[in-house]
């Protein structure tokens, strides 16, 4: 090695072949940084992944797009009706009118569906959804169509195909697209769009027809809220009127990931913190044990800038090809199913936008290594050269805080001991195995939640197993069906509350049991009893101002207002909590043609499928009660590959921090090693000796990462996630059970791993430090 | 009767250009209650030769029996069992544990799977018996060198072994305090002690006196050769 390694060219080469030397002659050493680096990177560039493909994916969608400002969804009307009620709102720049028919047929191949909805686009280039593959549907009559992406990718379909609409025969896809104000198939429904021009050439319907959907932008979307106002007045004669907001929509996709992309990027700092922490600590072992080399070179004239400079380099060398190479893993767990979730919420993936950001976690994966190694080495020749000639330490080996001197003298304690003295890897470790602890819990417990709000209806407060579309008349015949409890006519429909006119409400009615058919738990007050009263979601109470007592005022899409006083309030998670249950007949007096179904109520052990036999047979072919997410069982999947890859590393950062931590241990205190082996201990009392280490670390990990779960994490997802219901996301015993034996098991593996490597080497290399 | 035996024993060090043969054929025999003294130059392999007896580094050649087993040869968990049962090793450094007190260092070979019965009784009188009572809660960094190294004398001795193992003891040491730890070595009844060292008076102690020249063993009582 050289003293004086000089400038230029030269010296940089010199310098560089200096540090590969070092690098050669403890390849271990080397590979064990390199294992560090990669993972923290990899930590790293999947939160990044992850966090600006859905953080920013509504912002890119909306923007490619060209998403209104205000989106209005009404009963058919007169387009010329809509135009002039538009026309006349204030600083509206443009807007595109469209027909959407829901409940279209449609076939592909093996692929069928009843309910596709049909966009039928009026004039204009502007219309809210963005062609990301093939091209714009042409002017003329040709049979043309664009379908979403997420549905073409599920069922197959490509551009050039056909695909069979009920009504209009083959119709040839030229496109994708990709509307960013609702979500894909198959959390939505299939949909296409087609021009009306082509139905005007194909059928010769009138060029101007009814429409149920405008899309608004304004010059200055800051002032949405007064046009809001405005067009609410503006509305007169519109029924079934639904406003939504670019900025709401965003608002509630934000909210819905805010907490994971949160929950991500501390996960990977503190990742990236222990890493650096076990990186200083590894450097600053080595320095201690190159004193000496370090001294006569700086006797010999070398600079501390040259020094830890070559002490940098030597970890740059390991961590630019292992930070590249976990940046690139980190990339490749998540992309793909990051790309999917994106594409289920009709969203673009950042593409080319990823890669700034993936080049900053790679820098900072380098950067922080690189420092942390060349800090001990700038650090350690403050002093006179005498002193590193003779060894002096880089930092105190004795213990930094005072711990008992009587008792725990057993291998385990003094294994104990040795971890203990030095406080900030202990709190760095023992910081990083408790939140990657709470995050694994958190993400068992909410897919846990998410499986059964998926499967149960009861997790809605829903009692009944099946519904028919059928006339209230029809309930009592279903009644009398073998396997029947109960059937009621079950009224629902969308009201506004009458004050504001802001919020929409979900008013569900039954004549008589509302009680035995739904009743999701009773947050406060008591069940309706008058003609008047309702029970209202917790959702809705908060949005609202309402409590027990608190009059409700709904306007009806009939036009009609219902003049309610609150009974109670309920934790009900369908319809995110805005929704109204009431009697039938007060609703029926209100609006008579509000839609019903039938509810069903089997009775106990009666089979669904003999009573839905019985209710087809009669004509009435029933519908299985759905959970929350019946339809999101696709993106349940597609979070749970995006957790379990995130989960897949933390592990494994966890396993690292854990050999890394034992590995330092027996790195700084080779001689105790040593002076135990030379009196006699087998390679398990060593292992005992290592056992306490980790036990140090895992044991208070276990119990502030199962406190912050049930305490902090658990209740502020819940929060989040559903403001409107209480949502238990606390993990099961077994889960729990589950977690702390892996975590177990990575102490016993890191354990083993680390004995095996102190045995490896001669007790004379410990004994002469 | 031979508690220590070496026959043959040879060693090399370095590697390449820079081997070189400390050990060539070393003969030694050491029984029960004798004090053998081993001097030679800085490098002449003293050091080495107690390594190999301790069996914390392999001859290239040669048998090493401890107490009647065989430590050549013994897999690496017998070598283990033999160091504990029946070696205790003081170190020029003393080698303390830093964070136990020196009683607990003392306990360290008595907490060891496989160790014999009765540590902690021998270790309290071991403490006593070397005056370490009243600084036995200390930490190494609060005791003095002559106190370090009777805490590292009661630990080689507290599973009470046949065979102490002393590189260099006093090397450390002020001239009081050097001459106290030479004093308990010199008293170790019924034990076969080895000592390393290049200081005349430690020499004065033993029983024997050899000298490792070239690689082998010379003076009077060397190999099977008696003072």
């Amino acid at each position: 090695m050289s003293a004086t390694p000089g400038g230029g060219s030269r010296g940089r080469r010199r310098r560089f072949g200096d540090a590969l030397r070092m690098l050669a002659r403890s390849p271990r050493r080397a590979l064990f940084t390199a294992a560090g680096v990669l993972l923290a990177a990899a930590m790293l560039s999947a939160a990044v992944v992850i966090t600006d493909g859905l953080g920013g994916g509504f912002a890119r969608a909306s923007a490619r797009a060209d998403l209104g400002d205000l989106i209005i969804r009404f009963d058919p009307e007169s387009a010329r009706t809509v135009a002039a009620k538009l026309a006349a709102l204030p600083d509206v720049s443009g807007f595109a009118l469209r027909s959407e028919i829901t409940s279209v047929g449609v076939r592909f191949g093996a692929h069928r569906s009843g309910t596709a909805v049909a966009e039928v686009l009026g004039p204009g280039r502007r219309q809210g959804f963005a062609v990301v593959a093939g091209h714009r549907l042409p002017a003329g009559g040709a049979p043309d169509v664009l379908v979403e992406t997420a549905w073409a990718q599920a069922w197959g379909i490509a551009i050039g195909d056909e695909l069979d609409v009920r009504g209009l025969g083959p119709e040839r896809v030229v496109g994708y697209a990709e509307g960013p104000d609702d979500v894909g198939y198959p959390l939505g429904a299939p949909r296409f769009y087609l021009t009306r021009a082509q139905l005007v050439a194909r059928f010769g319907i009138p060029t101007v027809g009814p429409v149920n959907f405008a899309e608004v932008w304004l010059r200055d979307p800051r002032l949405v809220d007064e046009v809001l106002v405005q067009a609410r007045d503006e509305s007169y004669g519109l029924r079934g009127l639904k406003f939504s907001t670019r900025a709401g929509v965003q608002v509630l996709i934000s909210q819905a990931a805010g907490l994971v992309i949160d929950l991500l990027v501390a996960l990977s700092v503190i990742a990236l913190v222990t890493a650096a922490v076990m990186l200083g600590a590894a450097a600053r072992a080595e320095v201690q044990r190159r004193l000496r080399s370090i001294g006569i070179r700086r006797a010999l004239g070398a600079g501390r800038w040259a020094l830890a400079a070559g002490q940098g380099l030597e970890v740059a060398l390991v961590a630019v090809p292992a930070a590249t190479v976990g940046t690139l893993a980190g990339f490749l767990a998540t992309h793909g199913a990051s790309g999917r979730l994106l594409s289920l919420l009709n969203e673009p993936a950042p593409g080319a936008g990823l890669i700034l950001p993936l080049l900053g976690s790679w820098a900072l994966s380098v950067a922080v290594p690189v420092l942390g190694a060349a800090w001990p080495a700038w650090r350690v020749t403050r002093g006179p050269v005498i002193g590193l000639l003779r060894g002096t330490d880089v930092a105190t080996s004795r213990p930094r805080f005072p711990w008992p001197a009587r008792g725990g003298g057993g291998l385990t304690g003094l294994g104990v001991r040795l971890v203990a003295a030095r406080p900030a890897r202990l709190v760095a470790t023992v910081a990083m195995l408790a939140s990657s602890t709470a995050f694994i819990l958190l993400m068992i417990a909410l897919a846990g939640t998410l499986s059964s709000l998926e499967t149960d209806p009861q997790e809605l407060g829903k009692r009944y197993e099946l519904t028919a579309a059928a006339p209230a008349a029809a309930a009592a015949r279903i009644a009398r069906l073998p396997g029947v409890a109960a059937a009621e006519p079950r009224y629902e429909l969308t009201a506004v509350d009458a004050y504001e006119l802001g919020e929409l409400v979900d008013v569900v009615a039954y004549p008589r049991q509302l009680s035995r058919f739904e009743a999701p738990p009773l947050a406060a007050g008591r069940r309706p009893h008058g003609a008047d009263q309702a029970e209202v979601g917790v959702g809705l109470a908060d949005a609202l101002g309402l409590a027990p007592g608190s009059a409700l005022l709904l306007e009806l899409p009939s036009g009609r207002q219902l003049d309610l006083r609150v009974s109670g309030t309920v934790n009900s998670l369908a319809y995110e909590g805005l929704v109204a249950y009431l009697p039938a007949a007060v609703l029926l007096r209100a609006d008579p043609a509000a839609p019903e179904q039938i509810a069903v109520l089997l009775a106990p052990r009666a089979s669904t499928a003999t009573v839905s036999a019985e209710m087809r047979r009669i004509g009435f072919p029933p519908t299985l009660t759905a959970g929350a997410v019946a339809r999101g069982a696709p993106l349940v999947a597609v979070l749970t590959t995006i957790l379990r890859a995130v989960a897949v590393l933390d592990g494994l950062v966890c396993l690292y921090a854990l050999l890394q931590a034992c590995a330092l241990t027996v790195q700084e205190r080779r001689s105790t090693v040593a002076v135990l082996r030379a009196c006699g201990a087998s390679p398990g009392a060593i292992a005992r000796l290592l056992s306490g280490a980790v036990v140090t670390l895992i044991a208070p990990a276990a119990a502030l990462g199962v406190l912050a779960e049930a305490w902090l994490l658990g209740p502020a997802l819940a929060r989040l996630a559903a403001g409107y219901a209480s949502l238990d996301l606390a993990p099961t015993r077994v889960d729990v059970l589950a977690v702390l034996a892996g975590l177990a098991l990575a102490g016993a593996i890191a354990v083993w791993a680390v004995t095996r490597r102190a045995l490896a080497e001669p007790v004379l290399a410990g004994l002469a430090r | 009767m031979a508690v220590i035996e070496a026959r043959g024993l040879v060693k090399a060090v370095g590697t390449g250009r820079a081997a070189r043969r400390v050990l060539s054929g070393v003969n030694l025999s050491v029984d029960a209650g004798e004090v053998v003294a081993v001097l030679g130059r800085s490098g002449s392999g003293k050091s080495t030769l107690l390594h190999l007896l301790g069996g914390l580094d392999p001859p290239d050649e040669g048998e090493i029996t401890i107490a009647g087993e065989r430590l050549t040869g013994a897999r690496a968990r017998a070598q283990d069992r033999i160091r504990l049962g029946h070696i205790g090793f003081v170190f020029q450094q003393f080698q303390l544990i830093d964070e136990l007190s020196g009683r607990e260092n003392v306990l360290v070979p008595t907490r060891l799977p496989g160790a014999p019965a009765g540590g902690v009784r021998r270790a309290e009188a071991l403490i006593d018996e070397l005056g370490l009572r009243a600084v036995a809660a200390h930490r190494p960094h609060e005791l003095s060198g002559g106190e370090q190294q009777r805490f590292a004398i009661a630990r080689a001795l507290v599973n009470d072994p046949e065979v102490i193992l002393a590189d260099e003891p006093t090397g450390s040491l002020d001239a009081a305090n050097g001459a106290t730890v030479l004093e308990l070595l010199a008293h170790m009844t019924g034990r076969a002690v080895l000592l390393v060292t290049h200081e005349p008076e430690a020499a004065a102690i033993a029983d024997r006196v050899l000298t490792l020249e070239d690689g082998e063993l010379v003076g009077a009582g060397a190999g099977a050769q008696r003072r």
